[in-house]
């Protein structure tokens, strides 16, 4: 076995806006990559090779950006690799470059992810063009539905998590949204956008980047004595599984409960509940933080929403979700899946400034990509050895 | 072995982008716009065409340091172009050149249009002819030309600062069709609703699915089953639309999941036919409505809703 | 072997066709089969599939989605898929392998060029800002490397015609070769340039195909394989983008990945390189470090077949084919991606000492 120790020791982001008209491509992905590389306090020369993660090159109309971008991410004369894996690319973008940390490949690894939706449009993308697109709102729409029906949740619960997220998100300058007066009667009089959803419970279209540092064991340990907090990775984990086939329940699908199960084995978690500390999950429409709850065994089946109900999911309840605001409240499609991992990282740093959970020492990540069937996600800690195994 | 062919269909991927440009490349665009060249310091190096970082280390260049370069320059080297595609600045013959400009350490690449292959050269000297109508673009500079003065010169001027630029891609595509589908249209027309029966698991797929993704079966005309024209609404959303290039949609529409009766087939994101927004709901019996060679949706047939709480799960 | 090596224990080359009537999921499917019926496996016993494709070839957004079906994702499975070649993609079944948690992956690349004009595509992984709106596509790139050679006396038209004969009548004996067979160099120089200096059989053909690889941990590998083929070192490098910025006579990032790759440490038989303009065989050797006499692209390499998003999986399967059969013990794979040879991967494989 040559699985070696890996850790996050720079994260850094863009302030994600609709569109970030004032700076270039390039410099969308520089600016999350220096305040990475600054969090590190690293230079471009002592990254030894660069992971790149974005969502279909049709939203920007730049095919292999992984080519153009090799040089704006330091990466001449570096391997450069670029993932593609639908909206769970920004977190396999984070896991693809652990293993090259963990295998003992190379030393210090930076991942970045971005999408730079206001270039082209997403709702064209999606639709290759055409139109009556149903929009990923229209194609994950049903799921909620039936979310509803077997969980017999009372409707306001995705209103609730909606304005949850968007209060997490004023304490994060990074956050798209910055929706002061949210309320849940702002969400319910919203319009309905692909009901059951409504605009304000849906993700926005952002333009943003994400990137971290990942180091290994030395480098973790190094940065630690220097009184900078490293997230040590206690497991990775990624499961694709097939779109449709008759009997497929996308709302609970197999790969989310594989996914977090072979996640939880490698971190040696039993039970996700107490062990974890907080999760950042990948929730662009509000019916999806009680159904990953539910679908990584954080919540018993049919209860994921009443942790949102009585408060368990808010940043000072028992188990935080989405500190960040989420990707409700910032959605650079393709970073959106790092964001998640890096907020995990940032957590457990106890770096996360306004929405850092007291005490965090455990977090997880996670994304789901296509029709919920692409799931990447990690764990990370405060200590290599969280649970005194 | 050569699959069966079953024609093609023509399709085109077309899109108006914006970019954004940020600083550099900004000012070098506006540069274009009023007639100048320019490059950035790099070291004791001056890049043209400019870049934000130098490129060797990723390192910050200073924004501010740009230089005119040119407006001449060399040729070193450059390929010719006897057939100019959509997407090239002349559309007729034409060399591609790396160009160094005055005062560049770098290469810039543009069009050279010098005539003819045989007045083309490495080391030959080009200068910019210039658009009159210029937008901040790199084809503000419709082409070089052989010798040492720039052509097209006036007094305009940018009155702004350039920082958008817009692109439009267009590829057309000719795609095959793959037998499944092909044969799923032809009963599409002849108004038969086919499915594909899984050999191993008996699961049914809709007429054009490939392959059974459970057993990673192959799917074939062996497989074809007739399914009734019936079925049950399980699941659905009412999208209001939203506009984008392509939208052909202005008001809100259902898309709705549809149980074919006696098989397991979910087909997906259905439109419904006589069943206004507002009266759409699980469980409402519907039939197939055919359009043009196609299914046109799907309309209620009178007939009670079926009740069962397991309906709405059935998605797929 | 120590424990930690990992080998190919199986492969498939798909049809190459100037146009195929199937889907790249049918090619997939048939790819996927094949490699792992090579193996002596089943797709129940892959632990890990990464899949190389490029939405802009497929002309459609997220294409990768459906080829999971005939992959074989059920029950649910650890996979991925990169926008590049399938030798990038089975570069991360590789490092996944060497976690040491499981024990055999797959990889596959695919991709159907005769879909849409690669003159119109190309320019689409060009700088966006400088290159791109000049419709600067591939072929005129590598054409501007070839004239650079030529100016600097490190190759002649007649030495890149004599490049491309060789492969050609080489790929004759290749069932998988789709432009095969001598031809009359001389005849052939008279003939017009497509983006001077480059002449029609310089470049490659247009080429619909796909290939798989399955690779497994050694004592797997052992236990199911009498002859696999050894991943000895695997690595790919970078350099910046702009043609115009770069030294084109050199390819630094293939020499930086064949020293990462090791290629030093014992001769090398025979190499499959990702040449798909004549002209860049010769860049090639040198910055492999490969003498004259190395036979380069025996199976005639890109300019017999050259399937995008597949054709440097398919040197690697090559380069393990040829090991197998006994055409050398030592062999080097090559891939490339980007203009004027931007991005470059190196793998080294050995067969068993005999």
């Amino acid at each position: 076995m040559s699985h070696q120790p890996c850790a996050v020791v720079g994260v850094g982001q863009t302030h994600h806006k609709t569109r970030r008209w004032d700076v270039s491509l390039g410099g969308l992905v520089r600016e999350a990559a220096t305040r990475a590389l600054e969090d590190a306090q690293m230079d471009w020369s002592d990254i030894d090779a660069v992971v790149l993660g974005k969502a279909p090159d049709l939203f920007e109309g730049v095919m292999k950006p992984e080519l153009y971008l090799t040089d704006a991410l330091g990466a001449h004369g570096k391997p450069m690799f670029r993932v593609h894996t639908a909206g769970s690319v920004g977190a396999t973008t984070g896991i693809v470059a652990a293993h090259h940390v963990e295998t003992g490949r190379h030393k210090r690894v930076l991942a970045v992810a971005y999408q730079k939706q206001s270039e082209g449009n997403a709702q064209f993308a999606l639709g290759s063009g055409r139109g009556g697109s149903l929009g990923a709102g229209g194609a994950f729409a049903p799921y909620m539905r039936s979310y509803i029906a077997r969980s017999g949740s009372p409707l306001d619960i995705g209103p609730m998590v909606a304005v949850k997220d968007r209060l997490n998100a004023l304490k994060n300058p990074y956050a798209h949204l910055k929706l002061t007066d949210i309320s849940l009667e702002k969400v319910k009089e919203s319009p309905m956008m692909w009901e059951p959803v409504r605009y304000l419970e849906s993700c926005p279209s952002s333009d943003g980047a994400c990137a971290v540092v990942l180091t290994d064991e030395e480098g973790g340990k190094a940065a630690a004595a220097a009184g900078r907090a490293p997230a040590w990775i206690l497991g990775t984990a990624v499961r694709s599984e097939p779109s449709t086939f008759p009997g497929r329940d996308p709302v609970t699908p197999q790969g989310a409960f594989d996914c977090a199960d072979d996640l939880y084995r490698q971190a040696g978690i039993t039970n996700p509940r107490e062990q974890l500390d907080c999760a950042e999950l990948y929730v662009p429409f509000s019916w999806y933080e009680p159904m990953w709850l539910e679908a990584h065994r954080i919540a018993e089946k049919g209860r994921g929403w009443k942790m949102v109900e009585s408060g368990e999911t808010a940043l000072d309840g028992d188990f935080p979700v989405n500190m960040s605001g989420g990707v409700l409240s910032s959605n650079p499609i393709g970073a959106s899946g790092l964001l998640r991992l890096a907020e995990a990282a940032l957590q457990v740093r106890g770096m996360a400034g306004e929405h850092q959970v007291d005490g965090a020492k455990v977090a997880l990540g996670q994304a789901y990509g296509a029709a919920a069937q692409y799931f990447s996600m990690w764990v990370v800690a405060s200590s290599l050895d969280p649970f005194g195994r | 072995m050569t699959a069966p062919s079953a024609g093609t269909v023509e399709m085109t991927i077309r899109f108006p982008y914006k970019r954004s440009l940020g600083p550099v490349i900004g000012a070098f665009m506006t540069g274009l716009a009023g007639q100048q060249i320019l490059g950035i310091r790099n070291g004791s190096e001056v890049m043209c065409p400019p870049l934000e970082w130098d490129p060797k280390t990723g390192k910050e260049l200073d924004h501010g340091a740009l230089v005119e370069v040119g407006p001449a320059g060399t040729v070193v080297s450059w390929t010719w172009v006897p057939k100019p595609s959509a997407q090239h600045p002349l559309d007729k013959p034409f060399a591609l050149a790396l160009i160094r400009l005055d005062g560049a350490d770098t290469a810039l690449t543009h069009a050279v249009d010098a005539g003819s292959i045989d007045a083309m050269s490495t080391g030959m000297r080009v200068a910019p002819r210039w658009k009159a109508e210029r937008q901040g673009h790199i084809t503000d500079i419709e082409a070089f030309v052989p010798g040492e003065d720039p052509q097209g010169l006036d007094d305009s001027r940018p009155e702004e600062p350039v920082t958008m630029m817009p692109y439009n891609a267009e590829i057309p595509y000719t795609l095959p069709i793959a037998v499944n589908t092909a044969r799923n249209a032809v009963a599409l027309k002849e108004k038969r609703l086919i499915g594909l029966r899984c050999p191993v698991c008996s699961r049914t797929y809709a007429g054009e699915r490939g392959f059974c993704p459970i057993d990673t079966t192959a799917l074939t005309a062996e497989h074809e089953v007739q399914l009734p024209q019936t079925g049950t609404l399980t699941n659905y959303t009412i999208i209001t639309p939203v506009q984008y290039p392509g939208q052909t949609e202005t008001e809100p529409f259902a898309r709705c999941m549809i149980l074919v009766d006696d098989s397991d087939l979910v087909i997906g994101y259905q439109p419904v036919i006589d069943l206004p927004v507002e009266q759409v709901r699980v469980g409402v019996r519907v039939k197939l409505v055919w359009g043009d060679g196609d299914i046109e949706g799907w309309q209620p047939t009178g007939e009670p809703d079926v009740d069962d709480p397991d309906l709405v799960n059935r998605i797929y | 072997m120590a424990s930690d090596d990992i080998a190919i224990i199986g492969w498939a080359v798909s049809p190459m066709e100037r146009r195929t009537a199937k889907s790249e999921q049918q090619m997939l499917f048939e790819v996927v089969t094949d490699a792992v019926d090579h193996a002596g496996i089943t797709r129940a016993d892959v632990d890990f599939t990464v899949a190389g494709s490029c939405d802009y070839v497929a002309g459609q957004a997220f294409s990768f989605v459906q080829n999971i079906d005939a992959v074989g994702a059920w029950p649910p499975k650890r996979d991925s898929h990169v926008e590049m070649d399938g030798a990038w993609a089975l570069y991360e079944t590789w490092v996944r392998l060497l976690s040491g948690d499981i024990d055999i992956a797959l990889a596959t690349g695919s991709g159907r060029s005769s879909t849409a004009d690669p003159a119109l595509i190309y320019p689409m992984e060009m700088d966006p800002f400088y290159l791109a709106p000049l419709g600067a596509d591939a072929m005129s790139f590598s054409a501007l490397q070839a004239r650079a050679l030529l100016d600097a006396g490190k190759v002649t038209e007649r030495q890149m015609a004599e490049i491309a004969l060789r492969s050609r009548a080489s790929a004759t004996s290749n069932p998988h070769a789709q432009v095969s067979g001598a031809f009359d160099v001389d005849a052939a120089l008279q003939t017009d340039y497509v983006r001077a200096p480059l002449r029609k059989h310089d470049l490659p053909p247009i080429t619909d195909g796909a290939a798989c690889v399955v690779i497994a941990r050694a004592d797997k590998a052992r236990e199911i394989c009498e002859n696999p083929v050894w991943i000895k070192g695997f690595a790919h490098y970078s350099e910046l983008h702009n043609p115009g910025m770069r030294d084109l006579l050199t390819s630094p990032s293939t020499t930086l990945a064949a020293k990462a790759a090791g290629i030093e440490e014992a001769p090398v038989d025979f190499a499959e390189v990702q040449a798909a303009f004549s002209h860049e065989e010769v860049i090639l050797r040198e910055a492999l470090g490969l003498g004259q006499d190395t036979p380069v692209n025996r199976s005639g390499g890109p300019l017999a077949a050259n399937p995008v998003m597949a054709t440097g999986l398919v040197r690697i399967a090559e380069t393990a084919r040829q090991i197998r059969e006994g055409q050398g013990r030592r062999g080097v794979a090559h891939s490339t991606s980007g203009p004027c040879l931007q991005q470059n991967l190196v793998c080294v494989l050995e067969g068993d000492a005999r």
